[in-house]
């Protein structure tokens, strides 16, 4: 022992100058490897990111002769804000995400904890409800617009003859076509929702599920009870990632509606994309891109102070 | 106590019975609920299949038809109207180029960022994070530009770049989430046998993270296949691919649905086979992803 602890050491100490020298070089490595990438992402994302920031303040269109910018300060966003397409966009886009996520999550957990069990059935089952999911979002516009078309789509048309639904169709309606839209979205993410959930579910410490089916409590109360507070970091991990997503909602609307009738489906993202890369009136634009980068923002934040408090008090538990 | 649990033990067993045939039962009623659900949910995707196959006379037949005999005529019609051979050729570059690319930037930094000692590597991972979840049009906008002022526009390669982004954030996150959760020891053991650095990173911690890899470059593929805003704004007639013609074919009125379902089929089935083949790196890139 004495031995080891002397020999020790007197071994180590050359080393040990060495590995600092080497630890010093690791990291440069390790910067070398991520230098890259940190490069790319700062030249490619964040520096068109703090032109668009630029832009905004301007009012700079393309199409103008010259392509003259004048600083107009913040008219730009007062413009968005109290124009009228600009209102219902922003009222649009809250009313779809709220609306989406809302019953994508309630279907969500129920398709969740029906395939909770383990076994290959529910495997097959949950491969065959992810399709949707790797559907392009404008092909999915394309078989919706189809699929309830009056005249020859196999829902419009019965919507239509039974009259459930005016003679123009459910996407021809401004009061209609939104919900409509907020159906679509529900079809297509509602699994990925459902996969998120099951994730959390099986990751649920299994001694205290145990625990929960020995005190002979019903299964409502399990759930309420011990499941759901468990649960509740996936739950706003869940959440906040639908709303990011759905907040920025563009093809699906595009393809079906091209945000009509009127502007009754115009999201933030439609109405900046025909501003932008339609009228190029780049200001406006940009504009409109940073409101929508603010509202996301806001709810990440929001989202990741509720994941932090539902965390300490799963931990709690 | 042995007459108690001898008495005891006949109704357990009974209830422990009646326990498990509760417990057939409802894995059978929720499995039934599981058909039913995916049968309905299906309907869109069969409906795609079936206009695909089916004859121009039955396509706008009000009421809409059910039955009918299936043929070939609006793939047949597809190949007449497009280039389908060059659109798919567009596409399969623009999103192997961004998978590729978006891989020899993401990985190595997302290994960097899971080893390295510094307090700011988590914030950079952040930023990779956040820099997903900016809508497209913010970065688009500028980008579109600069490509102009470059002269890429109208190329594969503006498309390749922007969509690198988004790709390469989404690569070093879900690597990031890979390596961290990998031990460091194997690398300590092959550095101090002699290995260099590049080795430990290479030969011994790269094999053990080929299922991120593939999860990674399958949703890199997925994202830039499916996309059109971009590449509807950044490519020509000559450069377009699949999804952009796609969408300028409809509202074209001499395209039927007919013909729009048999082109759609190019744009949806390779990847809906991709996702079912790789199924299990597919849900773990949905899953770990995020995290």
């Amino acid at each position: 022992m004495s031995i080891a602890t002397t020999a020790i050491p007197s071994q180590r100490l050359p080393t040990r100058k060495k590995s600092m020298r080497f630890d010093d070089r690791r990291q440069l490595f390790l910067l070398a490897l991520a230098l890259p990438a940190v490069v790319y992402i700062a030249a490619v994302a964040i520096w068109p990111l703090v032109q668009g920031i630029g832009y905004s303040f301007f009012d700079y269109n393309l199409l103008r002769r010259g392509g003259a910018k004048t600083f107009v300060g913040l008219d730009n966003y007062v413009q968005v804000l109290t124009d009228k397409t600009g209102q219902r966009a922003l009222i649009n886009t809250f009313v779809f995400t709220i609306g989406a996520v809302f019953f994508e999550f309630i279907l969500g957990l129920g398709l969740a904890m029906l395939l909770w069990r383990d076994g290959r059935f529910n495997r097959i089952c949950l491969a065959f409800l992810l399709i949707p999911v790797t559907i392009t979002p404008l092909v999915v516009g394309l078989i919706f617009r189809a699929l309830l078309a009056v005249d020859y789509g196999y829902i419009g048309y019965y919507l239509a003859e039974w009259g459930i639904t005016s003679p123009r169709g459910l996407l021809a309606g401004t009061t209609t076509a939104l919900p409509t839209l907020i159906f679509v979205d529900i079809w297509e993410w509602t699994p990925l929702v459902a996969l998120i959930l099951l994730a959390g579910l099986k990751a649920l410490p299994g001694d205290i599920l145990e625990a929960a089916f020995a005190d002979g409590a019903t299964s409502w109360q399990r759930f309420r009870l011990v499941i759901l507070p468990l649960l509740l970091p996936t739950v706003f991990l869940a959440l906040v990632l639908r709303m990011m997503d759905a907040f920025r909602v563009f093809d699906s609307i595009f393809v079906t509606t091209g945000g009509g009738p009127g502007d009754s489906t115009t999201s933030l993202m439609v109405y900046g994309v025909k501003q932008g890369l339609q009228f190029f009136n780049i200001g406006y634009a940009a504009a409109i891109a940073n409101i929508s980068i603010l509202c996301i923002a806001l709810m990440a934040a929001a989202f990741t102070l509720l994941i932090r408090r539902a965390d300490v008090k799963a931990n709690e538990q | 106590m042995s007459t108690m649990t001898t008495t005891a033990t006949l109704p357990r067993i009974a209830a422990s019975a009646r326990r498990v045939t509760a417990l057939q039962k409802r894995i059978r009623i929720e499995r039934t609920a599981l058909v039913l659900i995916i049968a309905v949910y299906m309907i869109p995707v069969l409906w795609l299949v079936a206009t695909a196959y089916k004859p121009p006379k039955d396509m706008f037949s009000s009421p809409p038809s059910f039955l009918f005999e299936p043929t070939l005529h609006n793939f047949r019609r597809v190949f007449e109207v497009f280039d389908v051979w060059s659109l798919l050729q567009s596409s399969i570059i623009i999103s192997l180029g961004s998978a590729v690319l978006s891989l020899l930037l993401g990985v190595p930094a997302g290994y960097a960022l899971a080893r390295a000692r510094s307090r700011y590597a988590i914030w950079v991972a952040y930023l990779f994070l956040a820099i997903r979840t900016v809508p497209i049009i913010a970065t688009l906008l500028p980008f579109y530009l600069m490509m102009r002022d470059i002269g890429l526009l109208g190329t594969w390669w503006a498309v390749i770049l922007i969509n690198t982004t988004l790709n390469c954030a989404f690569v070093t996150w879900m690597m990031f989430s890979y390596f961290r959760s990998l031990p460091r020891d194997m690398e300590e053991a092959a550095l101090t046998d002699g290995c260099t650095l590049f080795g430990a990173f290479y030969r011994v911690a790269l094999p053990t993270v080929v299922p991120g890899i593939i999860a990674s470059a399958l949703f890199c593929v997925m994202f830039s296949w499916n996309d059109f805003l971009v590449a509807m704004f950044l490519t020509n007639s000559d450069s377009k691919p699949l999804s952009v013609a796609l969408l300028a074919a409809f509202g074209t009125k001499d395209i039927t649905w007919g013909t729009l379902g048999a082109l759609a089929h190019f744009s949806t089935v390779p990847i809906m086979l991709m996702a079912l083949f790789l199924n299990r790196y597919f849900v773990q890139g949905l899953t770990k992803g995020v995290h």
